[in-house]
């Protein structure tokens, strides 16, 4: 069955990225030189920026799954968008949970309104919204269409979100990965990055093939379930 | 032309219902009001002028009271099963949106009135010399709201939690409206330039523009039987 297979690359990626996390462990705690101005409270950016980078990447597969979905009505469309969402959320609470810790001891405050933090807390809730839909309906293929509609607009709108709470002042650290005039980050840092990056991809990756492969066996039996009270009442 | 009699044809049937009735825009009407009362009694006036919140507590009252009236656009056709009826009808689905999304915006619009005009009574707020940048501002905010909340009205009252799932749904999309209609607000309340305001402006247009063209194209998906 097709499923084992994705099942099996699913554990293996996740195994893969059960190492890499001890890997990373070690590189932050013990290799990666220590931050001039932000001091050792910086070592948390290599488990929050992968995990932020890992949410967005996940809420756009989201989107796009249940964009193609509502065109073409096929369920393994929404099975991944489904797996994708909550492999999203785990990183966008990871997100949410690390930052916070940073800003205590950076900035004095578990909170400020910074606009990076705030999209974060904005798209964890549009993927809260998102499971709301899906099983606040009597009929499950309208809850599907419902989260598919509200993956959509989500991914809309999180540009024009993102343009908004930036245009106003932040106090979050520039950025020194994605910048118009280059690298700005020594390169051990970038490689302790560039590995906590392909741990978190493995993790998620991992994430979505197990749990779209347990989505799939829950609809098979659903549906044998539904078959064998059809054949009963007939 | 058809296209546009369609969405006039339901626009103005949702409009007479609400002229005949007044059960929305009562509601509102009182809420906003009553909302003015208790945010003077929410700020220490020795403390902060109300004058300086002022656009903060107008967007934010525009936008609970508009929930509270949109959120039930489609309750009293849901309520009868009307709404079966009128999908039934061979009109497109986008133009239904469409339709329903105008009759909102005058609907909002009419509160929007109200809520400038108690507020500056309230508060004796003075709302600078460029009435039609404030006009356009508005126009532009309330039109992108009412876009975002139809669409996700008709998703809720489809749900078993019916209303109570609106501002879950909404509130995270609704902050380009509220950063933006704030700024320009308060930017042309304080008189300071109109090159200040524009951009502001010019994204309330993109959100708008956003907000309608989404929810025409995923209408269909969330009324469909």
């Amino acid at each position: 069955m097709p499923e084992n297979r994705l099942q099996r690359t699913g554990i293996a990626l996740a195994a893969l990225g059960t190492l890499g996390a001890v890997l990373l462990l070690w590189m932050v705690f013990f290799w990666v030189p220590t931050e001039r101005t932000l001091g050792i409270a910086q070592r948390i950016f290599y488990v929050h920026v992968p995990s932020a980078w890992i949410a967005f990447f996940a809420f756009g597969i989201v989107a796009l799954c249940s964009g193609v979905y509502l065109w073409l009505r096929d369920e393994r469309l929404d099975m991944a968008a489904l797996a994708a969402a909550e492999g999203g959320m785990v990183f966008c609470t990871i997100m949410l949970l690390t930052g916070p810790l940073w800003a205590r001891v950076s900035w004095g405050t578990w909170w400020t309104w910074e606009p990076r933090l705030v999209l974060t807390l904005l798209l964890w809730f549009v993927y809260f919204s998102y499971f709301l839909v899906r099983n606040a309906t009597e009929n499950p293929d309208q809850g599907k269409r419902f989260a598919a509609v509200v993956g959509i607009v989500g991914v809309l709108d999180i540009p024009l979100i993102h343009v908004s709470v930036t245009w106003m002042r932040s106090l979050h650290p520039q950025p020194v990965v994605l910048r118009p005039d280059g690298l700005s980050l020594d390169p051990d840092m970038f490689i302790t990055l560039m590995v906590g990056l392909a741990t978190a991809t493995m993790l998620f990756l991992g994430l979505f093939l197990m749990r779209y492969t347990v989505e799939c066996l829950k609809r098979e039996v659903d549906q044998r379930r539904t078959g064998s009270r059809a054949a009963q009442g007939a | 032309m058809d296209y546009l009699r369609v969405i006039w044809t339901v626009a103005r049937k949702d409009l007479l219902i609400e002229m005949r009735t007044r059960e929305r825009i009562a509601a509102m009407g009182a809420f906003v009001v009553l909302v003015g009362v208790l945010f003077n009694y929410s700020i220490d006036t020795a403390i902060v002028r109300p004058q300086e919140i002022a656009p903060g507590i107008i967007w934010m009252t525009i936008i609970l009271g508009g929930l509270l009236g949109i959120g039930r656009t489609f309750h009293l056709e849901e309520e009868d099963g009307a709404f079966s009826g009128v999908l039934q009808t061979p009109i497109p689905l986008d133009a239904l949106y469409l339709g329903k999304t105008a009759a909102n915006l005058v609907i909002l619009s009419l509160v929007t009135v109200l809520i400038f005009l108690v507020f500056g009574v309230f508060f004796g707020l003075s709302f600078g010399s460029h009435p039609f940048v404030l006009l356009a501002v508005v126009f532009h905010a309330l039109l992108g709201f009412v876009g975002l909340t139809t669409l996700f009205s008709a998703m809720s009252a489809r749900t078993t939690m019916g209303e109570s799932l609106l501002p879950v749904l909404v509130f995270p999309l609704l902050v380009p409206m509220v950063i933006f209609g704030v700024s320009a607000t308060s930017r042309l309340f304080a008189g300071r330039p109109l090159s200040e305001v524009a951009g502001s402006v010019r994204m309330l247009g993109a959100f708008a523009i956003l907000s309608v063209g989404a929810g025409a194209m995923l209408f269909r998906h969330v009324v469909e039987e």
